[in-house]
């Protein structure tokens, strides 16, 4: 078989966790043919876009003092997982390199006291540009060959979309299969950094956040793998969020679209788009728990290849939600008003989870992310007052979304009336509902404090057996 | 418009000579002044902003063998840097074919689409190997890939299929797709010499290479073939996707017998399914029979069913005309763009 596996920031920490990780590409790496992606260490992302907005502010201090931790984490990572003491020094010497250009990024950050989008990209790379070579060496302590590629140089090829390129797959495909598949067949293994690739001008963009799972299947996708393996720390997609209830299970078998649906409510911090390439070259994808790898995880495939047994797939509880409530007679028979209300969203950069609109047309709801309510009201207030359509623009931050996930409940009858009967007899009151033409998924909002109630009553319906 | 071309061989000078003759004509019928402003060759290249004197280019490559000599002041360019400092808006690859990893071509190719500008290339070898990737490159930098030399030669078969049938379905693609070893296959059939005999003769005429591997290999027509199903079909396939046999092992025999069944043989390249080319029976009434070193393509489409294009498969000034088609094709883009 020929196979992708890519480990998240969390199976690339600690040196018992990288010994486990070279442990499973050895093991697999005698029958199949395996490439490796690899994220950046926990944390380290986040850490380095701070540093950049730091360093904006002209801080050439902590740009130093950041650099020399991120340095100290790597390398003493590295002596604790290697024993050799040789690739040791090669390593060591490869990492204080990456350390010093990084170090002139961000001092040149600071000079400038600008970031642009394409100057971002740039230091964000280091994260994953690191772990590579964290990871390479502990494979070649434990005799794998391997060799590291950043995206660009596996070639992936983006658009110049910078923090959020688009691969072009096809260019993508052509330079992966040249570039990837002869160390494939000498039996060597590609460690390929996630996240990251580079445009036409060979200037370092990256996929967004969660991007290692995209670059996973884009690599997927472009050699013709069988399969691809997100290892991660948890046993899979779950029925609904086990620290909410205690029986929930994980998930065998999932659609591509139901697994679509479920992270996109954020079941998963997977890239939205991540899914997409495996998608389309019809290669299942399975998530699996690198400290359980005896556990198979999920299965991730073409709806045909799942076995209907449920109705319903998950329940995920969206947290971190407000409402918009706009009230106006103005409204009513006027083309026109929605798109403004949308248009103003958009410039504010506020994106929209979940939309109601009843017949008479005197009120809509939207859902968006706690976080955007205070400036979307603003905006909102600002450029649709006083126009007569609209009266009234109220906000509420106590709610919470409730999605019901599962492709069976498309034809299936009585679905709905089964969940928000057994929501009523949980005594939560339903404010806003949405359901899409696909049936994929029934949406809806309560308040924050009822919510684990009703997500409780909706497992144990459908998914308690 | 301003035109860099790469490769100064048969095609390349068959442009040159095509430009310069009918420069007034092209004026006068389409309002449009072409001046190639640079050119290279194996061994250099030519520069002048306002346009070369063709006649000077023909006579220094007829006399020196070489563009470099055209002016000895200047330093000669290669051609990547010829595409990066010259501006110009349409970039001519005339460069030899080559279907292992399709360079230089592959190269040029791409780095003119980088830097913006259309490309027209008679060069099989990068399309055939990476025609999808090439298409996305061309849409990612906003401008126009052409190709319609490389089939056909002068005959519009690629026109044909994508621009005449638009809007049918195309199910399937047969034709003969190589005229030299048409002309071969001819030759066993008709007068009944052996593959080594007619090999022989194409070659004495002109038709086939002292490396003939590339025609009666069928790599040539599996090329072609490629670029069609690219183009005409949508399908996204090189040619590894082609199973290819040549027609090394064709005899005068297998003529007299296919006679006796009224057909013949010819080296058919199809495209349904799959992409294949191998020798084919066919009947001596298939519109396909076609003699000599013609080329013909049928398509069989769903709502006008079977339509056959039949015509010159090769040649300079043949191969020349399609590029001035495309030029004419990307001058109209260019028109629209200048008035809007």
């Amino acid at each position: 078989m020929r196979l992708i596996m890519k480990f998240g920031g969390s199976s690339v920490d600690s040196a018992s966790e990288l010994r486990q990780v070279s442990e499973l590409v050895k093991s697999h790496s005698q029958k199949n043919q395996i490439i490796v992606v690899v994220s950046a260490l926990r944390g380290v992302t986040d850490s380095l876009l701070a540093s950049c907005e730091k360093a904006e502010g002209g801080d050439k201090a902590s740009a130093k003092k950041y650099v020399q931790d991120l340095s100290d984490k790597h390398i003493n990572l590295v002596r604790s997982a290697t024993t050799d003491k040789k690739s040791l020094n090669s390593v060591e010497k490869k990492i204080r390199t990456l350390i010093k250009d990084l170090e002139k990024l961000l001092l040149g950050v600071s000079y400038l006291g600008e970031t642009t989008a394409r100057s971002r990209d740039q230091i964000l790379s280091y994260g994953e540009r690191l772990s590579v070579q964290v990871l390479h060496s502990v494979l070649k302590d434990q005799k794998i060959k391997s060799v590291c590629l950043t995206g660009a140089e596996a070639g992936i090829l983006t658009d110049s979309n910078f923090g959020e390129a688009t691969p072009l797959m096809n260019v993508t495909k052509h330079q992966v299969t040249e570039i990837l598949v002869p160390y494939l067949d000498k039996g060597v293994v590609p460690i390929v950094t996630g996240f990251i690739a580079g445009n036409q001008d060979h200037v370092v963009t990256t996929l967004g956040r969660g991007g290692s799972d995209y670059t996973a299947t884009i690599l997927a996708s472009s050699v013709d793998a069988d399969e691809v393996w997100f290892w991660t720390d948890v046993d899979g997609l779950m029925t609904a969020d086990p620290r909410l209830i205690g029986e929930a299970k994980t998930i065998l078998d999932i659609s591509f679209r139901e697994a679509m649906e479920m992270t996109i409510f954020g079941a998963k911090a997977m890239h939205p788009r991540a899914l997409e390439p495996a998608m389309h070259a019809k290669i299942p994808v399975r998530i699996r728990n690198t400290f359980n790898p005896s556990n198979k995880g999920t299965l991730v495939q073409l709806s045909q290849s799942v076995k209907p047994v449920d109705i319903v797939k998950a329940v995920v509880l969206v947290k971190d939600v407000a409402v918009i409530n706009l009230v106006g007679t103005g409204m009513v028979g006027k083309p026109g008003t929605i798109a403004r209300i949308f248009d103003v969203l958009a410039k504010g950069g506020i994106n929209v989870l979940m939309i109601s609109q009843t017949v008479s047309e005197a009120n809509v709801s939207l859902a968006i992310k706690r976080q955007d309510l205070d400036n979307a009201i603003n905006s909102l207030e600002t450029a649709l007052l006083g126009s007569g359509s609209i009266l009234e623009i109220s906000g509420e931050n106590d709610v919470s979304v409730i999605a019901v996930v599962g492709a069976g409940m498309k034809g299936t009858r009585g679905v709905a009336a089964r969940v928000f009967q057994c929501v009523s007899e949980a005594k939560v009151n339903v404010r806003i509902i949405a359901q899409g033409s696909s049936e994929l998924n029934i949406s809806f909002v309560v308040k924050e404090k009822e919510a684990k109630r009703a997500v409780r009553a909706i497992h144990g319906e459908f998914l308690a057996h | 418009m301003r035109i860099i071309l790469a490769g100064l061989g048969v095609v390349g000078k068959s442009l040159v000579r095509l430009l310069h003759e009918r420069s007034d004509e092209l004026f006068k019928e389409y309002s449009i002044r072409p001046r190639i402003v640079a050119i290279s060759d194996l061994s250099g290249s030519a520069i002048d902003t306002r346009g070369l004197d063709l006649k000077r280019v023909l006579d220094v490559k007829e006399k020196s063998g070489s563009i470099s000599g055209y002016n000895k002041e200047v330093a000669s360019l290669d051609t990547n840097e010829l595409i990066e400092k010259t501006e110009a808006e349409v970039f001519v690859d005339a460069t030899p074919t080559n279907v292992r990893d399709g360079e230089p071509g592959m190269t040029y190719l791409k780095h003119a689409m980088k830097f913006h500008k259309n490309v027209i290339s008679v060069n099989k070898g990068p399309l055939a190997l990476a025609l999808p990737a090439l298409t996305e490159l061309a849409e990612l930098n906003h401008i126009k890939l052409r190709f319609s030399g490389t089939v056909g030669g002068g005959t519009p078969m690629l026109e044909f299929g994508k621009r005449c049938l638009e809007g049918d379905h195309i199910v399937s693609i047969r034709g003969i797709l190589n005229g030299t070893t048409n002309f071969m296959l001819t030759q066993m059939e008709e007068q009944g010499l052996s593959f080594d005999n007619a090999l022989n003769l194409a070659k004495k005429k002109g038709y086939a290479e002292a490396e003939p591997s590339l025609d009666v290999d069928g790599i040539d027509a599996a090329a072609k073939l490629v670029i069609m199903a690219n183009l005409v079909m949508g399908k996204k396939v090189t040619m590894k996707n082609v199973e290819v046999q040549g027609i090394r092992r064709v005899t005068p025999h297998d003529f007299v017998k296919a006679a006796k069944k009224g057909s013949t043989i010819r080296l058919i390249a199809s495209v349904s399914d799959k992409l294949v080319v191998k020798p084919t029976e066919i009947s001596i009434h298939d519109p396909l029979a076609v003699s000599g070193v013609l080329n013909a393509v049928t398509f069989t489409s769903k709502f006008a069913g079977d339509l056959t294009v039949v015509g010159a498969g090769a040649g300079g000034y043949e191969t020349a005309s399609a590029i001035l088609r495309d030029m004419l094709d990307i001058n109209e883009s260019l028109v629209v763009a200048a008035r809007n």
